[in-house]
């Protein structure tokens, strides 16, 4: 016994570092004495949750996983996990699993007001295809549509575009990425012509100075901030400057904290640009040669309705997007407003911290790493946030280098890769194209072989314009997939959940598990999950990575991609497609969506044996061909050749991710500089090519006001987010015992002096009510995050406590990203009485 | 303290061309046993030890070894020796992580 | 109306899916019923603070914190876990010493002590309060596998 106990271990140790060394073991090693019950089978996979993008090896044992570990040879994470990634294995496991299609039911058939019962996939999708139908054929293509996620796969994400663009004519599809990252999305477009970071995760170990703006790395992106911490404690002259509207884990790790007033991040930046100018750190030869310079159009609005009082106010509520050419004159002078002075009176910030902060980018023997999250990117201002860093970095030449890298860090695993890089927002096509440009649209028409003139030219609506359309019946037939999204709207009691019961609409939601949003849809959609599905993310560093499917899902669960492909098959051409354009294309007659988008002699291209042997795959066995592969290399052909180079299928599933542009085999860790990018021409440098002048945009902007301030009723700051422990609106993780016992229910983090001035003590019971609704939390004037007087905090992974009932629905007028950072509350004792429902 | 038992094990890096020899010595040193890898020159190899302490002079001795490029500890677990404290106790596994 | 008719779906979900919600404060998965119903916020659980070591599921698991932490500095100057967890203060706290995995740094070299990347304990060990799970989670770890008479329940994660 207590032999074969050590045994036992020592095999499990053996396997472990056979597995990180990637040497298959002789057999004889592999059964040390234990025989065949102890085999894992060890995979690898990318982590479930961040834009990180860890490595991790699974471990599977009679179909079920039952242990996963960080991988060794996962360049992002070197074998750390975060506590989410090492309880990855759990995360399938909660005993309250979706496993049957539900729909609403009286009476034995489909009502909005009935109650949610079992049926089967025929049933849901005859009357999801039913009502598509009618919607599209009363209202047409503008009243379908689709919210899907930064957390898809790329080819579900791929699936849903080709669905929604060239099948229902609908642009009305939008990744919940639009509240995580679009601002950043939005300002590398207006900034380099180009989405994503020039640099890459190893600029951690090259960089002298980390600036945070507005992310809490410590415990958003864990893995990510063990490297950071790792150059800070190893090299003696690092430092880490954190800006924030409150101190937390990652402020405890770091030189500075500096935290300023909620919406004054704005200023800061201008100030160090004006520091930078006055100071003569400019980099003339850099300017001169790669950037140019604009001004933005300002007093832009809030991205609320149209009808608020605050967009008939503001000037260019209509076109924020636009902005005028310049000079560096004109970018200096409006820069220096912001002296050192007016930065201390609007940010709060003492000004040794605001002069020690712009010397570091001043200083050109620095190397500096701007990192930035949600802070930054949720935030009314968010576009000019993100141009004002790259201002930083472009003013001093300190870019496209190792150590020295603006890097906006990626909330979801796949935020880059799927909402990005495939293009599933409202106004995206992939590789970065745009659906209101003509010429990309025939592109994408051209290689996905379907008639001229089939895609359509208008945006769609936006995450936050669906769920105003929804309320106000103009969308009507809608599918949510792979998020919460009555959860983590903004608004949601007023603009969101009205839409998901308005008797004029279908809801539709997908996912593996109940949560607040399937409790409001009217079909609920079984679906596969992580390692039970063959996938593909892409990660914040332009890392492209693949697994296996490894696992099946239970019951009757199913993928989104095979939801996806399956429901295409109920409509035909001529149900969906306007006449004249079948008129001219007769040949697409009489086909289904399935045929024209899938089985176009591309996306069914490979034939099910080439898919490696031992693994499952039942997309594929279902469709008769290698579906992933055959969507992956049809959707690589929009990005060969034009600086989004994807290496072969096979490969990705060979090695541990890639940084596109992938080129004669080889990855590109540093992008527009010579040498390091294969793009940049010889002799030039630098080229910021996704530009036609091969030039950066300096962007100028103001200081603008926050949507919404405290005042004298509603007097605290309200800032969102989320902890270490729970992904997201918690879903997953508050299934998992550890993870739910380390942060059982949300919050409200206050400051001791705030709690005592309204009679509170910690663990009492308030409520938290803003201009548009209230809930009902716990003071916490203790723990991981100190707000300062004024602020309040509350993480939204709670669905007992809805914060964003309270949340107000602004956003970037660029972006469309809604500010989760910012608005005005109240805290006040919850009574008893008051507590009856 | 030395009424346990600690399993770990490494990957050792090796030149190729050196990887029989380096197994050859690293299977007399005390507690090592090589799984494999010699013909990838990534040896697979789990060390036994009563302390913690052993493992880090093993790790290093074996760094210092000829032909040897980088030894990786991949894995680490310890429990009591006697079976019965650990069904009693509640604290089988020691260490504080992977 | 709303609300009853809303009650009565999610009392319909609750009895298809196949788990049972273990604890009063379910809502913090599915959301209040209905959607619009005011939610009280139950009381601030108590942490563990047994100081007795929960087995781990699998091998590669940190193993959770069975105290408080509360108060704890982890900042540039001071790492508080570290100062009974370190090799050399484990005899006299009797804490458990942190793993040799933790010497190791990002190339793999062995440190004399901990490596600066492990420096941050919390992002992988988190301590745990009195919570009851809300629903049951059905893993099976390797151990109930390979040793089923160990776990005569065959799923805890205990």
């Amino acid at each position: 016994m207590e032999l074969s106990r050590r045994d036992m271990m020592k095999a499990q140790a053996a396997a472990a570092a056979a597995a990180a060394a990637n040497v298959t073991l002789p057999a004889q090693a592999q059964n040390i004495q234990l025989g065949e019950e102890l085999r894992l089978k060890w995979d690898k996979a990318p982590c479930r949750f961040c834009g990180t993008g860890c490595g991790v090896m699974v471990g599977v044992k009679d179909g079920r996983v039952v242990a996963t570990h960080g991988d060794m040879r996962a360049e992002v994470n070197r074998g750390l996990n975060c506590v989410k990634g090492y309880f990855l294995s759990k995360i399938m496991y909660g005993a309250d699993r979706l496993t049957r299609p539900l729909m609403r039911m009286r009476n034995g058939r489909f009502d909005k007001e009935g109650e949610l019962q079992p049926v089967s996939w025929d049933q849901a999708f005859d009357t999801m295809a039913a009502y598509w139908k009618r919607v599209l054929k009363e209202k047409g293509p503008e009243a379908v549509g689709m919210f899907g996620s930064g957390q898809w796969t790329l080819w579900e994400g791929y699936a849903a575009s080709k669905l929604m663009r060239a099948g229902f004519r609908s642009n009305n599809l939008d990744p919940n990425a639009r509240h995580c990252m679009a601002s950043a999305a939005v300002a590398f477009i207006r900034t380099f012509g180009m989405d994503e970071p020039m640099g890459c995760y190893d600029d951690f170990e090259h960089a002298d100075a980390f600036v945070l703006w507005g992310s809490n790395m410590a415990e958003m992106h864990p893995i990510l901030w063990t490297r950071v911490t790792d150059r800070r404690l190893s090299a003696e002259h690092v430092r880490i400057h954190t800006l924030s509207t409150y101190e937390h884990r990652t402020t405890d790790l770091s030189d500075a904290a500096v935290i300023f007033k909620p919406g004054s991040d704005l200023a800061i930046l201008n100030y160090i640009a004006n520091h930078i100018i006055r100071s003569g750190a400019v980099n003339r030869e850099f300017v001169e040669k790669h950037v140019n310079f604009r001004l933005a159009n300002t007093d832009i609005g809030y991205g609320l309705r149209p009808e608020h009082v605050l967009e008939q106010r503001a000037q260019h509520a209509n076109d924020a997007q636009v902005s005028q050419p310049a000079d560096f004159d004109a970018y200096a002078r409006l820069v220096s407003e912001y002296t050192l002075d007016r930065a201390y009176e609007l940010s709060g910030v003492p000004k040794p911290q605001l002069e020690a902060l712009a010397k570091l980018y001043a200083d050109p023997n620095t190397k500096v790493m701007s990192l930035w999250t949600m802070g930054f990117n949720q935030h009314v201002r968010g576009v000019w946030a993100n141009h004002m860093v790259y201002n930083l970095h472009l003013l001093t030449g300190k870019i496209s280098e190792p150590g020295n890298s603006p890097f906006s860090l990626t909330g979801q695993p796949s935020a880059c890769g799927t909402a990005r890089e495939v293009g599933t927002f409202s106004h995206r096509l992939p590789a970065d194209m745009l659906v209101a440009n003509p010429e990309h649209r025939k592109h994408a028409e051209h290689l996905w072989k379907l008639p001229d003139g089939l895609l359509p030219g208008k945006i769609g609506f936006h995450a936050v314009e669906q769920d105003r359309m929804l309320k106000d019946g103009k969308l009507n037939a809608y599918w949510i997939m792979c998020n919460n999204n009555l959860q983590t709207a903004p608004n949601t009691g007023n603009e969101t959940y009205p839409g998901y019961r308005n008797p004029q609409n279908l809801i539709v939601c997908s996912d593996p598990y109940p949560t607040v949003t399937t409790m409001a849809a009217d079909i609920v959609l079984p679906t596969a999950m992580w390692v039970e599905k063959e996938g593909a993310y892409g990660n914040a560093e332009r890392r492209t990575h693949f697994w296996h499917q490894l696992v099946d899902a239970p019951g009757e669960a199913r993928s989104d991609l095979w939801q996806l492909m399956e429901f295409s098959k109920r409509f035909t051409t001529d149900e969906v497609w306007p006449a004249e354009i079948l008129a001219r294309a007769p040949e697409y007659r009489g086909k289904t969506l399935h045929d024209v988008l899938f089985r176009n002699g591309q996306v069914d291209r490979f034939p099910l044996a080439e898919m490696a042997p031992g693994y499952e795959n039942r997309e594929s066995k279902e469709m008769g061909f290698y579906v992933q592969k055959g969507l992956f290399e049809e959707y690589a052909a929009f990005g060969r050749g034009h600086g989004h180079d994807l290496a072969p299928f096979d490969t990705y599933h060979e090695v541990r991710g890639l940084r596109w542009p992938v080129v004669d085999g080889k990855e590109t860790r540093w992008r527009y500089r010579e040498g390091l990018d294969p793009y940049v021409e010889k002799g030039t440098g630098i080229q910021f090519y996704g530009n036609p002048d091969k030039r950066a945009n300096i962007m100028g902007a103001p200081y603008e006001p926050p949507a919404e301030a405290p005042d004298a009723e509603y007097d605290l700051w309200l800032v969102t987010g989320r902890v270490l422990e729970h992904w997201h609106s918690g879903s997953m993780t508050l299934r998992v015992p550890e993870l739910y016992k380390a942060f059982p229910g949300a919050v409200l983090f206050m400051h001791p002096e705030d709690a005592q001035k309204r009679g509170l003590r910690r663990g009492q019971e308030v409520r938290i009510a803003s201009r548009r609704g209230e809930i009902r939390s716990r003071v916490e004037t203790r723990g991981r995050n100190k707000v300062p007087r004024g602020v309040v905090f509350v993480p939204f992974f709670d669905a007992s406590q809805l914060i964003n009932k309270v949340t107000l629905d602004a956003t970037d007028p660029i972006s469309k990203q809604s500010d989760f950072k910012k608005c005005a509350v109240k805290v006040v004792a919850a009574t008893t009485q008051a507590a009856a429902p | 303290m030395p009424d346990e038992f600690h399993i770990s094990s490494l990957v050792v890096h090796c030149r190729r061309e050196s990887a029989a020899d380096v197994a050859t010595a690293l299977r007399a040193m005390d507690g090592m046993e090589v799984h494999g890898g010699v013909p990838e020159g990534k040896l697979v190899v789990t060390l036994e030890t009563t302390t913690e302490s052993e493992i880090v002079e093993r790790l290093n001795q074996v760094q210092l070894l000829a032909g040897v490029l980088a030894a990786t500890l991949v894995y680490h677990q310890f429990e009591p020796t006697s079976r019965r404290e650990a069904s009693t106790g509640g604290c089988r596994h020691g260490t504080l992580a992977p | 109306m709303r609300s009853r008719l809303l009650f009565g779906v999610m009392a319909g979900v609750v009895c298809l899916a196949t788990g049972t919600l273990l604890a009063q404060d379910a809502p913090r998965l599915r959301g209040p019923e209905p959607f619009t119903r005011e939610q009280p916020a139950p009381p601030l659980p108590r942490p563990i603070t047994n100081d007795v070591r929960i087995r781990r599921n699998y091998p590669d698991q940190p193993p959770v914190i069975p105290h408080s932490i509360e108060g704890y500095a982890l900042d540039l100057n001071a790492n508080k876990c570290m100062s009974c967890h370190a090799r050399r203060f484990t005899e006299q706290s009797q804490a458990p010493m942190i793993s040799v995995t933790h010497y190791q740094d990002r190339e793999g070299n062995t440190l004399g002590g901990l490596a600066p990347r492990r420096y941050a304990c919390l992002a992988c060990h988190v301590s745990q309060t009195e919570a009851r799970p809300l629903v049951e989670n059905r893993f099976t770890d390797m151990d109930a596998l390979t040793e089923p008479e160990r776990q005569p329940g065959g799923r805890s994660n205990r």
